[in-house]
């Protein structure tokens, strides 16, 4: 199974995911955090992580975010969305955790 | 009172330093005047035969305002580098058109005109539409965020393909092309514009088989995927038909060639796909013929901006890198008109005005043709993440097979996705990061090996002009 972007390359480490992160917040997007255990393409609700975390400019804190989530749901997929207010819908969004990747 | 004879264009269309009205339809006409003729007399001749004149007075020019409905000649400049060769600005006020028409404007501004043997070349090199035109138009059917979002697909070009070859295999092993390509990692595949419905493939069979590749793909992968399925058909009815049948099959998207099928058609379907929720992909079989000589004809932006307005989720605006023609300006140009909400006038992709498109959906540009691997971080950096970049034998052509090629090209893709944004340069390191990808995808490494040599290396024919400084 293939989870779009990303899905072809190897799980990205802590470092490259901060680096993937930082780019979401270099474009002044707004990073979202959703999880779910039963992923679906057709599926475009997912559970949120908490609200978008609108005032966060730090790629470490989303980090520390992700990680909460992968802790209290060790089963569950979580994407990172980068929202454009602008567009008024996401223009980032990849699975960032897959549970039988490992962390 | 009438007086019957033959009066010069220029004592009437003729108004150099007239200041357009923000409502006003503005042409930039690159013109050639036949020997002898003056070119205000020849741009003045445009301006009265796309609005109100014709050869000679007639005594009805008297039963209306012609100062309401005439199209006027506000500035003509010489081309440089050219001899003999113009460029003429026309506004024509925008009572000369019918609201939400492509057609219409077609009809005025590229009719006869074209024929008018006064001039020995005319091109239409752009047109400013006004936002009170515009407002008119409803444009994409979905635009480019709500086909991400009904897709799922974010923060990266799309990749298609068009299968191949084009003509010739039967509805069964076509979904069998589609269903390897679509496993393998691809987004879209294609039917070549050259596929309707032959005696060796009829529609309904392609149909129904494709839509079953594109269902197991969903499957395998657990992605969205759709297969564009050509309606471009004989007449309108048929045209509805095939799209009514895509559309009861679950296919997310249709394609249509709308310069074969015209304007009014083209706008029959892309209602229809609004109110269907249907993606339009439009293939642009013929533009070449009216757009590539650089003395005559109309300019493919200008096609392009006639696309926006009569709608298209998709269009294909040529690669840059490819096979096919395309100056890297004047293309990206393009690009923007396709894609932005407002376009500043810059002379040096070919813009002649500003366009403001008053948020009128976006349309996703399509690079297809003759590109490769080897090509993808020139794409992203060209193209950027809104784009669909397809590879049809730079998939199909794998030393491995279909499926091979398109996961080469998707690991390739979401290689170069992911050094950009970590802040690499792609233009420069473009083939260390696809070998780097290669060692993680034997893939992408036999695709690699395969297109190393293959360039396509030509002059454009369609360049913009060299401004002085």
């Amino acid at each position: 199974m293939k989870l779009e972007t990303f899905s072809y390359l190897p799980q990205m480490s802590a470092g490259l995911l901060e680096q993937q992160i930082r780019s979401i917040l270099d474009r002044n997007l707004v990073v979202g955090i959703e999880f779910t255990s039963a992923p679906d393409p057709r599926d475009h609700y997912w559970t949120m992580w908490k609200l978008p975390l609108f005032s966060v400019d730090d790629a470490g804190a989303v980090l520390a975010e992700l990680e909460f989530c992968r802790r209290a749901h060790p089963d569950a997929y979580i994407k990172i969305n980068g929202y454009d207010a602008v567009r008024q819908g996401q223009v980032v969004s990849f699975v960032a955790y897959q549970p039988e990747r490992g962390p | 009172m009438f007086e019957a004879g033959v009066r010069e264009y220029r004592e009437i269309y003729w108004t150099p330093g007239f200041q357009p009205r923000e409502t006003d339809v503005l042409a930039a006409f690159r013109l050639i005047p036949q020997p002898g003729v003056p070119p205000q007399e020849a741009a003045a001749a445009v301006a009265a035969e796309s609005s109100t004149a014709t050869w000679t007075t007639v005594w009805t020019d008297h039963l209306t305002t012609l100062d309401r409905y005439k199209a006027r000649v506000y500035d003509l400049e010489p081309v440089p580098g050219r001899d003999n060769q113009y460029l003429a600005y026309i506004a024509y006020p925008l009572e000369l058109f019918e609201e939400g028409s492509v057609t219409s404007m077609m009809a005025s501004i590229t009719g006869n005109v074209f024929g008018f043997k006064a001039l020995r070349a005319l091109r239409l090199e752009d047109l400013r539409i006004p936002v009170a035109y515009v407002k008119t138009f409803q444009g994409p059917p979905n635009g480019i965020q709500v086909e991400r979002d009904k897709l799922n697909k974010y923060g990266r070009p799309l990749l298609g393909a068009t299968l191949k070859p084009k003509l010739g295999l039967s509805a069964r092993n076509y979904g069998r092309a589609c269903f390897e390509l679509l496993a393998g990692g691809l987004d879209f595949t294609k039917d070549d514009e050259n596929i309707t419905s032959q005696p060796f493939m009829r529609w309904g069979d392609r149909y129904e088989f494709v839509m079953e590749a594109v269902r197991k793909a969903e499957q395998e992968t657990g992605e969205r995927k759709g297969h564009y399925l050509n309606v471009t058909a004989p007449d309108c009815e048929q045209m509805l038909e095939r799209a009514e049948f895509a559309r009861q099959l679950g296919s997310p998207i249709i394609m249509h060639d709308f310069l074969v099928g015209g304007f009014a058609a083209h706008a029959t379907l892309s209602r229809w796909c609004r109110r269907n929720g249907m993606l339009l992909h439009v293939h642009r079989a013929l533009h070449a013929v009216m757009d590539r000589q650089k003395d005559h004809g109309i300019h493919f932006r200008v096609l392009a901006k006639w696309l926006r307005l009569a709608g298209g989720d998709h269009l294909h605006t040529g690669t840059v890198v490819g096979k096919l023609e395309g100056d890297r300006a004047t293309t990206l140009g393009v690009v923007d008109l396709l894609r932005s909400d407002f376009i500043a006038a810059d002379r040096s992709r070919g813009i002649y005005f500003d366009q403001e498109w008053a948020s009128l959906p976006a349309v996703l540009p399509a690079a297809s043709g003759g590109i490769h691997v080897w090509h993808m971080p020139a794409l992203v950096d060209i193209f950027g993440d809104d784009s669909v970049l397809q590879f049809g034998g730079g998939s199909a052509g794998h030393p491995q097979g279909s499926r091979a090629g398109a996961t080469a090209n998707r690991v390739a893709l979401e290689a170069c996705v992911q050094a950009r944004n970590e802040g690499r340069d792609l233009a420069a390191e473009g083939p260390r990061i696809l070998e780097q990808a290669a060692k993680r995808s034997g893939e992408l490494a036999a695709a690699l090996d395969t297109w190393r040599e293959i360039k396509f290396d030509f002059e454009s024919v369609d360049t913009p002009d060299v401004m002085p400084a």
